[in-house]
C-alpha cells in the first residue's frame, strides 16, 4: 500500500503561455483545449493546472486567483492538454468567455498523480462522480497504456452532467454509467456497481474523484474489502503549489493537515479525513 | 537587476525594495526553481510560534472581488524546525530573511526572538495584528497598551533589528505607530489584512472555517496607501507598505506614499515571481522618470517643508468638506450613528 502510495508522480511544475485551441461548452459545462507542450510533456493523469481565467496579458486585479483544474487529456505527442469545467463563479463565468486563440498563463503540472498503473495487479477500477468524471479519462489512458486491466464507473445527476464520460469511453476501458434520474445509464449511485465488482474480488484497487459524500462512501466499500482505495480531493486555492497552505484535508487518525496541492490531490484514502466538505 | 534599486534599512542594505510578505512565501522552498531566492530584497517567512501550530479547520480561503480573504489559522511548525530545517537550506541559497514572530503570549514572542538571536537572520517582525487566530495576536495589535508590551519585552530579549507588523483593525493606526515606535521598534510594516467575510448563500453558512478572515489583494490597496501616508507622516522609523501590491507602479504609489520598502503578499499567489518582477517595474519606472535611487521615491508624493499650502499637515487625512448633515431627519440610533460617524471624521 505504502509502495502505491510512493509511486505517485509528482513533477516539477513550470509557468507556461498555453492558447486555446478549441473551447466548447453549452453555457455551463466546457473543454477547454490548450497547447502547453512542456506541461502536457510533464504531466499525469491526477495532476492539475492553476490557470488565470483571465488573458495572459493582463495584470491580475478581478478575477484574481488562478482556478485549478484538473486534467482530462494529456497527449504529449501533440503538445496539448484539456480540461473539463463548469460555470460555477465568477472566474470560471470569465474563463467561458475566452475563445480560440487566447493566450491562458498556466502553472503545471501540480500535485501528485495517481499510483503509477501496473499490468497484473488486479483490476482497476475507476470511479468518477460529476466533474470527477473528466479526470478519470487521463487515468483510463494512463492505465489502459500500462496494460492494467481497468474499468470505469461513472455517475452523475443526469445525462447533461456526465461530460467527460465520452472521453473515459474513448479509451476503450468498459464503462458502467448511473445516474440520479435513469437518464442516461441505470438509475442509482455509483456505489452500487462498486460494491458488486468488490465482491467478486477481481479488483485490485479504486481510484476515485467526485463528490466528497461519494469519495467518502468509495473509501468505506473499498476498506471492508481491503482493497486500495485513492481519491482525489478538490478544495480552494490561493496559489496551488504549497505556498499559501490554504487548501487543508485533515488527516486521518492523527491530528494536523495535509495540504490538497501538494501532499495531494490524490491521497491514499486511508490517510485523510473526507466529508468535511 | 542593478544597484540603484539597493534599499537600507535599520543600518542594513538589502539588494531592493519589494519584499515577499509573511505567509504568502511560505519558507521559500516552494518557489524555488521558479526564481532566485538570492535576488530577493528580503524574504518575510511564514509567522512562526515556540511550538508548532496546526491551523483552522474548515475552508480557509476564499476569492472576493479584486482580493482573497484568509483564514489559515498561522499554521507553522515551529522555531525548532525554522532553526534546524529551513534556516540552514535558506542560506545555503543566499536568501535575506526577515522571520516572522506569532504568540500567545508575550513570553512566546519573547522565546522566539531569542532563540533567533545571533542566527544572521536580518531582522525579526511581530505579527502582533493576525486577525485569524482567537487566542493569538489580535489583543496585542488592537491596543496600544498590548502593542507597546509585547513590542518592548521583545525589544529586550532582541538586538535584532525590530519590525513591527501593524493591524489596520483598529480606530487610529498612527497611535499604534507611535507606541510601538516609543517601545522601541525599528521600523513598522503597514498593513496586516482587514478582517472581513464571505457567506455561502446555497449552503447559508459562512465560506471560512474561522468565520472571518483577512482581506488582502488589489482591492485593499488605497486603504493600505492611505494607512501608510498617516503612519509615515507620524513616526521616524521606516515604514514597510503592504497591501494589494500587484505592479511596480502599485508599489511606487507606496514609496511615495513614504514607505521605505514594500512588501508583495497576494500577488506571489498569482505570480510566483511577483518579488523580481515586480522590483523589475519599479526599476524600468525610475529609468523612465529619472530617478537614480530608490530614495528618491520614498516619501516623493509627500508636500515637501514649507511648501505646505493648504495641505493638512503631514500624517493627519484631509479634511473632509462635510456639508451640513440631515440630522434633524434622522431619529435614535440612526442619528447618534451619524454624529459617531462625524465626530469620528473630524478626528481622522
Amino acid at each position: 500500500m505504502s509502495g502505491l502510495r510512493d509511486s505517485r508522480v509528482k513533477a516539477a511544475w513550470v509557468q507556461e503561455m498555453a492558447q486555446v485551441i478549441t473551447h466548447e461548452g453549452d453555457g455551463e459545462v466546457y473543454k477547454l483545449t490548450l497547447r502547453a507542450p512542456e506541461i502536457a510533456r510533464r504531466a499525469v493523469a491526477g495532476q492539475f493546472v492553476e490557470v488565470r481565467p483571465v488573458p495572459g496579458h493582463q495584470a491580475p486585479v478581478d478575477p484574481l486567483l488562478r482556478r485549478p483544474f484538473s486534467l482530462c487529456e494529456i497527449r504529449p505527442e501533440a503538445g496539448e492538454i484539456s480540461l473539463i469545467y463548469r460555470v460555477v463563479g465568477r472566474g470560471t463565468r470569465a474563463l467561458a468567455a475566452l475563445g480560440a486563440g487566447v493566450e491562458l498563463d498556466l502553472l503545471g503540472p501540480l500535485g501528485h498523480s495517481f499510483p503509477v498503473p501496473s499490468a497484473g495487479n488486479g483490476r482497476l477500477v475507476l470511479v468518477g462522480g460529476g466533474l470527477g468524471i473528466p479526470p478519470m479519462a487521463a487515468a483510463a489512458r494512463w492505465a489502459v497504456s500500462a496494460g492494467r486491466e481497468t474499468a470505469a464507473i461513472l455517475g452523475a445527476r443526469s445525462q447533461r452532467y456526465l461530460a467527460g464520460a465520452a472521453e473515459v469511453a474513448e479509451t476503450g476501458v468498459p464503462v458502467t454509467t448511473m445516474t440520479d434520474d435513469g437518464s442516461a445509464g441505470a438509475q442509482g449511485f455509483v456505489t452500487e456497481p462498486l460494491e458488486a465488482m468488490l465482491a467478486d474480488g477481481a479488483v485490485g484497487e479504486v481510484w476515485a474523484c467526485g463528490p466528497e459524500a461519494m469519495l467518502q462512501a468509495v473509501k468505506v466499500r473499498c476498506a471492508s474489502v481491503g482493497v486500495p482505495c485513492f481519491v482525489s480531493v478538490e478544495r480552494h486555492m490561493a496559489c496551488g503549489f504549497g505556498a499559501c497552505i490554504g487548501c487543508t484535508v485533515p488527516k486521518a487518525g492523527a491530528p494536523g493537515f495535509l495540504k490538497t496541492c501538494q501532499d495531494g490531490p490524490v491521497f491514499a484514502a486511508e490517510e485523510v479525513e473526507l466529508g468535511g466538505f | 537587476m542593478g544597484s540603484r534599486l539597493n534599499v537600507e534599512l535599520f543600518g542594513r542594505s538589502f539588494k531592493n525594495p519589494v519584499w515577499p510578505a509573511s505567509g504568502c512565501f511560505g519558507y521559500g522552498r516552494e518557489f524555488a526553481g521558479h526564481l532566485d531566492l538570492s535576488q530577493i530584497g528580503a524574504i518575510c517567512v511564514k509567522g512562526t510560534s515556540p511550538e508548532p501550530w496546526l491551523g483552522n479547520s474548515g475552508t480557509r480561503v476564499v476569492e472576493t472581488p479584486g482580493g482573497m480573504l484568509n483564514a489559515i489559522g498561522l499554521q507553522n511548525p515551529g522555531i525548532d524546525h525554522f532553526l534546524h530545517v529551513d534556516w540552514p537550506w535558506l542560506q545555503s541559497v543566499g536568501a535575506t530573511v526577515i522571520v516572522n514572530i506569532v504568540g500567545r503570549t508575550v513570553e512566546e514572542y519573547v522565546e522566539v526572538a531569542r532563540r533567533l538571536e545571533g542566527s544572521g537572520v536580518a531582522a525579526v517582525e511581530l505579527n502582533i495584528s493576525c486577525p485569524n487566530v482567537k487566542e493569538g495576536g489580535l489583543a496585542f495589535g488592537t491596543s496600544v497598551k498590548g502593542a507597546s508590551e509585547v513590542t518592548a519585552a521583545v525589544r529586550q530579549a532582541t538586538s535584532l533589528p525590530l519590525i513591527v507588523k501593524l493591524s489596520p483593525n483598529v480606530t487610529n493606526i498612527v497611535d499604534m505607530a507611535l507606541a510601538v515606535e516609543s517601545a522601541g521598534a525599528d521600523a513598522v510594516s503597514v498593513i496586516n489584512t482587514l478582517l472581513g467575510m464571505s457567506i455561502d448563500i446555497r449552503k447559508r453558512r459562512p465560506v471560512l472555517g474561522n468565520l472571518f478572515g483577512g482581506l488582502s489583494g488589489p482591492g485593499i490597496k488605497p486603504v493600505a496607501l492611505r494607512m501608510v501616508w498617516q503612519v509615515a507622516g507620524a513616526v521616524k522609523i521606516p515604514v514597510i507598505g503592504i497591501g494589494g501590491i500587484m505592479t511596480g507602479e502599485d508599489a511606487v504609489e507606496f514609496l511615495m506614499a513614504g514607505a521605505s520598502a514594500v512588501q508583495v503578499g497576494t500577488a506571489c499567489f498569482v505570480n510566483p515571481r511577483a518579488p523580481l518582477t515586480i522590483a523589475e517595474e519599479i526599476e524600468a519606472f525610475m529609468e523612465a522618470n529619472g530617478y537614480g535611487r530608490v530614495g528618491e521615491l520614498v516619501g516623493a508624493a509627500r508636500p515637501t517643508a514649507g511648501a505646505e499650502g493648504n495641505l493638512p499637515k503631514l500624517g493627519e487625512a484631509v479634511p473632509l468638506p462635510v456639508a451640513k448633515p440631515p440630522i434633524k431627519k434622522a431619529t435614535g440610533e440612526t442619528a447618534d450613528a451619524l454624529r459617531q460617524f462625524l465626530k469620528d471624521s473630524d478626528r481622522a
